[in-house]
């Protein structure tokens, strides 16, 4: 796996000598890209905070990994951090600043310590001036949001904040902050340490239905059969989701890439992979993953807030057997107005596992309703 | 100083964040007390009523759904006689349903105060409870 290859700080040593300028231009170069999950160029990012004047500058890692279905930056953590901290700070000597934060999700405390260890280790090798400190969430999904992060490190509720301006000019504290996820920060690493880095080479996080769920690289395309039948199905799988905000497909050989899923209005996001099998009922997975949204809803705006609950209990009826077919329609104009008009990704991609699943599976539903 | 921190203190040291404990937070820090009680509250892993011994968070988002998580949390529910953000009578344990806490690959999967039980079966649980003097 090249994700867990030892850089021995190799990364961190060729930044000094590249220079700020050097080393965007290598990230453009070797296009080495966001994986949080919007692709963007880690380059271009790193640009537009290096350009902004301001008499201070962030970094933050948002290790706030709360897609449900996803666990590679858990890997990361256990089996390479130190290729994530020499991350930080190679984007630290980019932006010349001295001021980095790992905002770590709460529910994964007991790493904590192991990675402090590792910052304390690098930084000492590198004689490096950098204060990496280590944020621990509390259980909010939508602090996985870059904004909403910015909010929870300022001790308020993380709610998200409207965009523009992007945190590359305003971030955390109102200063140009670079965010990036766990994987892009360790891509930075390998992408310099290594002339035969391969960009195309992606984590995937398989689980659900299959008796071999983990953590699998391979490359941006691969086909959806292929990867699923790594995971060995127990059963005759029906449908893959795509985390909790990606939507759903029925099984298929589909090669997996963002204009292929985008298309079946569905996203790729982070790549998670939850196998359902054909012992799933649609509806009552729709139903869990819709209470997950009425939970996470973190209450800022009304069409989510209110609308997450509305579909909750549609979605109950439906899998009652209790619902008629104009609270069917109901549920359907409901989940298109919250995607329109939620404020900010969580509410706007809320909908999308039920839109999906009704589009290939209304069937199912169908046959629920009285 | 980061308020989240200060809340995690006082909630490792109690089990929960009591009101002398939101009411020393505010005043250390100058933040209204009704902003740190905001804060806090958004966040679902703090507490702010006196919590079990052993604190079960238990997974319930898809990945975990699909391999029968909820057959484990009504078999746990039984075995305790307690629902979904209660504490048993003898002040043992205490039961949270939360969201994705990363262990999709031992789904289903829980924090038994913050310590990762993966793979859970009926058997399994029983022996983890049994371990919990």
């Amino acid at each position: 796996m090249q994700i867990i290859k030892k850089t021995n700080l190799k990364g961190y040593k060729k930044a000094l000598e590249l220079g700020p300028g050097g080393i965007i231009d290598l990230l453009l170069r070797k296009n080495v890209t966001g994986r949080g999950g919007a692709g963007f160029p880690t380059g271009k990012k790193w640009e537009m905070v290096y350009q902004a004047k301001a008499d201070k500058k962030y970094i933050i890692c948002n290790a706030d990994e709360g897609e449900p279905g996803t666990f590679k930056d858990k890997f990361i953590f256990l089996n390479n951090p130190e290729a994530v901290i020499e991350g930080i700070l190679i984007a630290a000597h980019t932006i010349k600043t001295k001021n980095a934060i790992i905002y770590l999700r709460g529910e994964y405390e007991y790493l904590k310590d192991k990675i402090q260890g590792v910052i304390n280790r690098v930084c000492k090798k590198l004689n490096s001036k950098v204060k990496i400190e280590i944020y621990l969430g509390a259980g909010a999904y939508v602090c996985g949001d870059e904004t909403a992060i910015m909010e929870s490190i300022e001790n308020q509720r993380g709610h998200p904040r409207f965009k523009p301006p992007y945190p590359t000019i305003e971030g955390l504290y109102g200063k140009p902050t670079i965010i990036n996820n766990v994987e892009t920060f360790a891509n930075v690493s390998l992408a310099l340490a290594f002339d035969d880095y391969d960009s195309t080479l992606r984590l995937y996080s398989l689980s659900g239905n299959v008796s071999s769920p983990g953590i699998y690289e391979l490359h941006y395309g691969i086909k959806m059969s292929d990867l699923v039948k790594l995971g060995k199905p127990k059963n005759k799988v029906k449908a893959i989701f795509f985390g909790c905000f990606g939507g759903c497909l029925p099984y298929s050989e589909l090669p997996l890439t963002n204009e292929n899923v985008c298309g079946q209005d569905c996203m790729l996001g982070a790549n998670t992979i939850i196998v359902v099998d054909e012992k799933q009922s649609m509806v009552d997975v729709t139903t869990n993953i819709a209470k997950f949204y009425e939970f996470e809803s973190c209450g800022k705006c009304t069409p989510c807030r209110e609308g997450s609950m509305r579909v909750l209990a549609l979605l109950q009826n439906i899998s009652l057997g209790e619902a008629t077919k104009k609270d069917f329609e109901t549920l359907k104009e409901l989940t298109e107005v919250i995607k329109e008009s939620s404020f900010c990704g969580l509410g706007q991609t809320s909908m999308n596992h039920i839109i999906t699943a009704i589009k290939y599976f209304e069937k199912e539903f169908l046959d629920k309703l009285k | 100083m980061f308020l989240l921190d200060k809340l995690r203190k006082a909630q490792d040291k109690d089990g929960f964040i009591s009101e002398r404990e939101f009411k020393r937070i505010s005043k250390e820090t100058g933040i209204p007390l009704a902003k740190v009680y905001g804060t806090a509250t958004f966040y679902s892993m703090f507490h702010t009523k006196p919590q079990g011994k052993y604190i079960i968070e238990i997974c319930n988002s898809p990945s975990c759904y699909v391999n029968g998580s909820l057959n484990i949390i009504k078999f746990i529910e039984k075995e305790l006689g307690i629902k979904s953000n209660q504490t048993t009578k003898d002040g043992k344990f205490s039961l949270h349903i939360c969201s994705c806490i990363g262990c999709c690959d031992q789904a289903p999967a829980m924090l038994l105060n913050k310590k990762v039980h993966g793979n859970l079966t009926k058997t399994k649980i029983k022996e983890i409870f049994k371990q919990c003097k």
